[in-house]
């Protein structure tokens, strides 16, 4: 009988937070808490208006990263401290330091000091909120590219998560364009992401320039459980690997 | 253009009803006919098309995605039955599906 394997994947972002996860694990409005308090000691306390049901921050690029971080953190340390032991992690996009965090490779203000350098870094090489993503399910990459041809749309495919759903990113318009001729090509579900930054872009190029001025000064250390590269599929654990992960911010764009 | 049988619904009906049983945890014995997979059961287009590779696999169908989700603007799939009805027509016409709007 093949033996159960555990992976602990962390999301990017929250777009909502319609369930209550102390119904299923009772102590995760505790150590929820506990986790708030500690990143508004760190980052501001605007945090600790944050609650569950009434989440007004999770409309904040930058406030819903950082809950989307103390979710997977404070879920991570349940499963840690009850003996759940994964035998890998990956995290989606900004995912990936919740999963450092949970390999033991950077402490959990590290985690938060990188979201909130990521962010200023962009702010500051990219400003304006005319970017933007968006997700489409039942189209080929084919597809895809055709419809930008097409219609001239300067647009990334900057995650596959499957051979028919894709992430892209590019200008706002043009992603509003996209989702309209994506529907009307045949596309299963296609939907904006709500944010305003490209990220995996190479527009993003500069911005992690900065961000590994910050990552390369800190106190990161060699994971204890492999760490999966959701944009590469890299299984990456090497101590180099895991000082570079953080930066890929870019992923250049497919010809 | 594959020939329906009883036996062919008989057999996309328990291949969807245990499908979604699994994927949404839901109690088989209380999915029906007009069960909503959005708002009964919290599916979602992921699992729509994960369903659909299953029975391009079985019956080895050869059709587009896009086909199914052009016929699926001007058809929408809100219940277990409308989505059992829309993949019986899947088998039977596959890539021709379109042809039924003509």
């Amino acid at each position: 009988m093949a033996e159960n394997t555990i992976s602990f994947v962390f999301p990017a972002f929250i777009s909502d937070y319609r369930d209550d996860p102390s119904l299923s694990v009772p102590a995760f409005n505790d150590v929820f808490q506990a986790y708030l308090t500690m990143a508004a000691s760190s980052v501001g306390n605007e945090l600790l208006t944050f609650h569950p049901g009434s989440n007004p921050l999770l409309q904040d690029e930058l406030l819903n990263q950082y809950i989307s971080y103390i979710y997977g953190c404070s879920s991570a340390g349940i499963l840690l401290n009850s003996g759940v032991k994964p035998v890998m992690t990956a995290g989606y996009s900004m995912g990936i330091y919740a999963a450092l965090y949970s390999t033991g490779s950077i402490s959990f203000e590290t985690g938060l000091l990188f979201i909130q350098k990521a962010y200023e870094s962009i702010r500051h090489t990219l400003p304006g909120n005319h970017y933007g993503m968006c997700g489409v399910i039942g189209l080929s990459e084919k597809d895809i590219s055709g419809i930008a041809v097409h219609h001239n749309l300067n647009l990334a495919i900057v995650n596959r998560n499957s051979d028919h759903s894709f992430i892209i990113a590019g200008d706002s318009f043009h992603i509003n364009v996209f989702l309209l001729k994506a529907r009307d090509e045949g596309a299963l579900h296609a939907r904006s992401l709500g944010v305003t930054i490209p990220y995996h872009t190479s527009l993003l190029a500069e911005a992690a320039k900065l961000l590994s001025e910050t990552v390369f000064t800190a106190d990161v250390r060699a994971p204890e459980i492999p760490v999966i590269s959701v944009l590469s599929q890299e299984l990456i654990q090497a101590y180099r690997y895991t000082l570079e992960l953080p930066c890929r911010l870019p992923l250049p764009s497919k010809p | 253009m594959a020939k329906i049988t009883e036996n062919t619904r008989i057999e996309v009906r328990e291949i969807v009803l245990t499908f979604f049983a699994e994927e949404c945890e839901a109690d088989k014995s209380q999915i029906n006919d007009n069960t909503s997979i959005i708002k009964d059961l919290d599916g979602d287009s992921l699992m729509f098309l994960e369903l659909i590779e299953i029975f391009k696999k079985k019956y080895n169908l050869d059709i587009e995605l896009k086909t199914i989700g052009k016929y699926a603007v001007k058809h929408p799939v809100e219940t277990i039955g409308q989505l059992i009805e829309m993949q019986m027509l899947i088998i039977e016409h596959e890539n021709r599906l379109l042809e039924l709007e003509k």
